[in-house]
């Protein structure tokens, strides 16, 4: 499967009367997005927001960030099974504008959802905080249901993102890059000595607010499989996942995956990037174990020498990363884990809920429990208060002058592990 | 309703029949849960807090009775809610040492998270009891 992503750059939104893209500068017009968004009648209200990098704005309780993408050449549209239909994509051509997002929020439960500032020491922690972001606060009619109220929200992000691609459709690319997955046999013969690594990536499925979606397929209920690492640049993975903003994967990670793009790039050159695999993370034991079951039985059949392992969350899916690592290394292929940790506010306690001596390479995107202070904004976009009852937030953290005592656990993809982050030990 | 046989669909999981036929059972400390599997599932409800309620299970799993579902919630912190729901087998056999593993894990744990919940507002209860429900029942399907 080939995909050439044409990337526009964009330095600006601007809210206007007309939407367009000129220059750089994404024109959007709050109206038509309003009334884009107010089809679903499950939304009383939305108000839309704009926050640039240095400014001084929190957006909070961030539910999804998503980037805008538009399928130009080639079969299906983007986010397949959700908002288009469920035609096989990651083939053809597909412009993006690059350097914006579309940033949805929601107080959907008290909890878990995440903060995204603009500057200040949190800015550092949320590659987010580099990006212009259209935000949409939207509220829901009165007695909407917590599911329905997760449905409406992920809706009105998804086709927010589509409508804005839409504008880049016949624009020239500033940049372009040309990726290629190839058959199993295909690539064997191409590069018969480089070594064939995979990559498996674990999907957050536990439930309502925990979920994530594969072609609009509910990833609980499927078992593991492969998928071309093209299509997850065509929104085919998403997420509908609003818990512990730090290492959810919200949809523009999705897009995004750094490990996905990483292989690309050394494919051909230091290893054979041979296939990509999603696995889930239920709450059933009967379920993890016949996942990693599945799992390390696709690795092995695949003939792969070594596999990347990347978690979403923490909690129980700790046991699932661990089973993965376990049951493919027994199988003789070596693996690598990206996990992040929750090691306590000294960082001193054992970072995951499980263990095993064969997880001896892991890549960590940080310790979650680590506690940073964060000053007060001029402007909040969404519900401050909601911060005292975010994971990682507690009741009476708001001081007297405004700034808020929280763990990183707060900030939307701190410890993101697919990558996408910026604590690192160089 | 019929043996099972070629004319009956099992649904995808092989989970068939009433819950309260199978050989499991819920141990909770969440009311919403109690409520919503009345009739469907046997509940055992115990009104206490979170550790207690894990101590429960691993009583249960020194009984012989095994784990069905993770102790742990996925990506909510032990000490965050005081609800837990969990998912054990009605029957009794030698000591499962993974379920004993896990919930000695799943106790770790929680002696390392500073415990949060009475700082916590009123009206959060009743999400914290609705994820709780969500996340027991993704394995009830």
């Amino acid at each position: 499967m080939k995909l050439t992503l044409g990337y526009i750059d964009i330095r600006d939104i601007q809210l206007s009367n007309e939407s367009k893209v000129e220059n750089g500068t994404l024109y959007v017009s709050a109206d038509a997005v309003k009334a884009l968004v107010m089809e679903d009648e499950n939304v009383a209200s939305v108000a839309v927001d704009v926050a640039r990098p240095g400014e001084s704005v929190r957006i909070t309780p961030v539910k999804d960030v998503i980037e805008p993408r538009v399928k130009v050449e080639g079969p299906g549209s983007v986010f397949p099974g959700m908002l288009g239909k469920v035609q096989t994509v990651g083939s053809g051509r597909t412009h993006v504008l690059r350097g914006c997002a579309v940033v949805t929020t929601g107080k959907i439960v008290g909890f878990q959802e995440g903060v995204i500032d603009m500057t200040g020491p949190g800015a550092d922690y949320t590659l987010f905080s580099k990006l212009m972001n259209l935000v949409l606060v939207i509220e829901p009619k009165d007695g909407l249901k917590q599911h329905e109220h997760e449905h409406t929200i992920r809706m009105a992000g998804l086709k927010t993102a589509a409508y804005l691609g839409e504008l880049a459709r016949s624009l020239k690319a500033d940049e372009e890059e040309v990726f290629e997955s190839l058959s199993i046999k295909e690539s064997a013969e191409k590069y018969p000595n480089l070594p064939r690594v995979g990559y498996l990536q674990m999907l957050q499925s536990q439930g309502l607010l925990h979920d994530t979606y594969v072609y609009g397929v509910d990833a609980k209920k499927s078992l593991s499989t492969i998928i071309n690492p093209t299509e997850v640049m065509d929104g085919a993975i998403l997420s509908g996942n609003c818990v512990s903003a730090c290492d959810k994967n919200t949809t523009y990670h999705h897009l995004n995956n750094p490990v996905v793009y990483d292989l690309f790039r050394q494919h051909g050159k230091t290893l054979n990037f041979a296939a990509m695999m999603i696995t889930n993370e239920n709450v059933y034991l009967a379920d993890k174990e016949r996942s990693s079951d599945w799992s390390a039985k696709m690795a092995e059949f695949l003939g792969l020498d070594g596999v990347i392992i990347s978690q979403e969350g923490f909690g129980n899916p700790d046991t699932d990363l661990i089973m993965n690592c376990r049951k493919i290394e027994e199988k003789g292929i070596k693996t690598v884990i990206i996990t992040d940790e929750y090691a306590g506010r000294d960082g001193t306690s054992q970072s995951l809920a499980d263990a095993n001596p064969l997880a001896d390479a892991v890549v960590t995107g940080g310790n979650a429990n680590e506690v940073i202070i964060l000053p007060k904004m001029d402007k909040v976009i969404g519900h401050l208060e909601a911060v005292e009852t975010i994971a990682g937030g507690f009741a009476g953290n708001i001081r007297p002058d405004g700034s808020i005592e929280v763990e990183l656990q707060v900030i939307t993809g701190a410890t993101n592990e697919v990558g996408f982050g910026t604590l690192s030990a160089r | 309703m019929g043996k099972i046989g070629w004319n009956r669909p099992l649904r995808f999981t092989g989970r068939t029949g009433k819950g309260i036929d199978m050989d499991r059972f819920v141990l909770t400390n969440n009311p919403l849960v109690r409520e919503k599997l009345q009739g469907e599932e046997t509940v055992e409800f115990v009104e206490t807090g979170f550790m207690e309620l894990l101590s429960h299970a691993r009583d249960y799993i020194h009984g012989g009775h095994k784990l069905l579902t993770h102790p742990l919630s996925g990506s909510v912190k032990p000490m965050e809610t005081p609800y837990k729901s969990l998912m054990l087998t009605k029957s009794k056999g030698p000591l499962d040492l993974s379920s004993l593993g896990l919930i000695e894990n799943a106790l770790d744990a929680c002696r390392k998270f500073q415990f949060r919940y009475e700082k916590h507002p009123e009206r959060v209860a009743a999400d914290f009891q609705f994820i709780d429900w969500t996340l027991i029942e993704s394995a009830l399907r």
